[in-house]
């Protein structure tokens, strides 16, 4: 699902944040990206997501070789990603079932189908009771599965998360992590970057660390 | 739908990826090879729908954002609008300076001065020659007296003419030409200076050029106008929708994250500016209106004190439509320069 051969990443030509990558990630896999904060984890997930591309080497995802994609093909590549963001990156002014039909809307789903598959999602994150909320109304906890709502309401086959649990207390962050598993056991290649050691040991994934750019260790790796 | 148990799982089964079957639900199953097969049928026309979808909510929507702030917007419409209404009043000032223009055609004409020993049967038979040169529409004979009684008449010399001996004016003969083209009515005088009888052809095309000139002059002033003022409407257009964009900065960059096109996020704006443009317009064609009413009574007044009756001209259906096109049309313009140079700078985090 996710190849990284030789993948180093410079930032404006002198800062090293990624470097001498490789790893594979099969489909189906659900691996925690771990490592001190600038380690480079999100420096990681941004080229899967091809907000950058790499500096050196390749990095193949769902089979695009993420350097080739052209810039109008950029945005149905995305759609293949579902992403679920530290800060959520909700619409404030959108209802709950708003932000969660986004993706639906910008891929032109038939608004009827759009609704049943917007309901599905809130209803598998336990939110379908607030559908009509602003998110300003929603507790960080909330925010955070309609974030996960949104990323999976389009059936990715990839599912990223940067610092899903970042705010959240242990009881919370326990349960999302238990949501994604339970995304993951459906199928979906869930990559997820926490520092959260403590509550990642416990999950028995894979770990891939990080430590200034570098792969460090590849624990538990099937 | 919330009460039932029932549809209620379903959905959340629908939003499992048919991959591993041991944990899939029988109903999933059943409906997974359906949605597929389906939605390879209709793929095309589905987007296209879609397509039409999106724009139809995006153009109601860019309305209703409109409708949120309307003092701002107003005020965005009002500065449009003065940009269009400039260069239109001019235009319609010279649409009207060409019925008069039209006027003038009719009064062009040659006068052919006969020789001063020519009597009055030779006059008449050079106005035949005259009448049978091609390019003569037609003729009218002004006798010495008659001219001269114009002539006091005009000048109101009476007494310092009274005193000459005899007439000292030609017979004359005034031509109006078939063609009012400034070479081709040359052309008609050369010709008919060479007729016997004849001892000059004058004719006052100065005045007719001049105008035609002045006319010219102000065709090209107005274009000229037309286009600044409509590069005017752009900015005016594009700094709003820039603002606009700004403004919604974030809402962008979530969109674009998760898998938006360019022309999915410049849309609502592209709507928003052809609403503002026909805003604009709308307002144009009211100040317009406005305007005619005010200057109607004092020209008609001033008309009437010429003996002539005038109107002020007014913009018709078509020349309304067209108006309302321009601005519209303007307004998308703008707000499409503005989103295609902003979204550049825009870059999700």
């Amino acid at each position: 699902m996710i190849a990284f051969e030789h993948v180093g990443k410079r930032y404006g030509g002198r800062f090293e944040a990624l470097a001498h990558l490789n790893f594979r990630v099969a489909r189906g896999e659900m691996v925690f990206l771990t490592g001190h904060s600038g380690a480079g984890k999100s420096s990681l997930l941004r080229l899967i997501m091809r907000l950058e591309k790499p500096s050196r080497g390749r990095v193949v995802v769902a089979g695009h070789d993420i350097a080739q994609l052209h810039a109008s093909q950029v945005p149905f590549y995305r759609r293949q990603i579902g992403v679920v963001f530290q800060d959520h990156q909700l619409l404030f002014d959108r209802s709950i079932f708003h932000n969660v039909s986004l993706p639906l809307e910008i891929q032109g789903v038939e608004p009827r189908e759009a609704a049943r598959r917007v309901r599905a999602a809130l209803d598998k994150v336990g939110l379908l009771h607030r559908e009509k909320a602003l998110p300003i109304e929603l507790s960080g906890g909330e925010q955070q599965r309609v974030g996960i709502a949104r990323a999976v309401v389009n059936k990715p086959a990839l599912l990223l998360a940067d610092e899903p649990t970042g705010n959240l207390d242990p009881q919370l962050s326990a349960d999302i992590m238990a949501l994604f598993e339970d995304f993951n056991r459906i199928g979906t290649t869930v990559m997820i970057a926490s520092h959260d050691l403590a509550l990642i040991a416990r999950l028995r994934h894979r770990i891939l660390r990080l430590s200034d750019g570098r792969l460090v260790a590849d624990e538990g790796a099937v | 739908m919330r009460s039932s148990a029932t549809p209620k799982r379903r959905q959340g089964a629908a939003l499992k990826t048919p991959r591993k079957a041991a944990v899939k639900p029988a109903v999933e199953k059943a409906q997974a090879p359906q949605r597929g097969a389906r939605s390879q049928q209709t793929r095309f026309s589905s987007r296209l729908r879609a397509w039409g979808r999106h724009h139809r909510s995006m153009g109601w929507d860019s309305f209703q954002r409109l409708i949120r702030y309307p003092l701002g917007n107003l005020l965005t419409m009002l500065a449009i609008a003065i940009a269009l209404v400039l260069p239109a009043a001019l235009w319609l000032t010279l649409d009207s300076a060409r019925l008069l223009d039209a006027e003038l055609d009719e009064s062009a004409t040659l006068t052919v001065y006969l020789e001063l020993s020519a009597d009055d049967a030779q006059s008449l038979r050079i106005e035949e020659a005259v009448n049978a040169e091609p390019g003569v529409l037609e003729t009218q004979l002004i006798s010495a007296e008659q001219g001269m009684a114009e002539f006091q008449q005009s000048l109101g010399l009476d007494d310092a003419l009274a005193g000459l001996e005899s007439n000292p004016l030609p017979i004359s003969m005034v031509v109006r030409p078939e063609s009012v083209d400034p070479v081709a009515m040359q052309q008609l005088a050369a010709r008919l200076e060479a007729l016997a009888g004849v001892d000059e052809v004058r004719l006052d095309l100065a005045w007719v050029e001049r105008l035609r000139n002045l006319a010219e002059l102000g065709r090209r002033v107005a274009l000229a106008l037309g286009v600044l003022f409509g590069l005017g409407v752009l900015l005016v257009v594009g700094n709003t929708i820039r603002l606009s964009v700004e403004s919604r900065r974030r809402e962008i960059e979530v969109v674009m994250l998760i898998g938006a096109t360019h022309a999915f996020v410049r849309r609502p704006f592209l709507y928003s500016g052809a609403w503002y443009g026909l805003g604009g317009g709308l307002l144009a064609l009211g100040l317009l209106g406005l305007g005619n009413h005010w200057l109607s009574l004092p020209v008609s007044a001033l008309a009437a004190s010429y003996g002539a009756s005038f109107s002020l001209p007014q913009l018709d259906v078509t020349g309304s439509t067209i108006l309302l096109s321009c601005s519209t049309l303007l307004g998308w313009l703008g707000a499409w320069l503005a989103v295609t140079r902003h979204l550049s700078s825009i870059r999700p985090r």
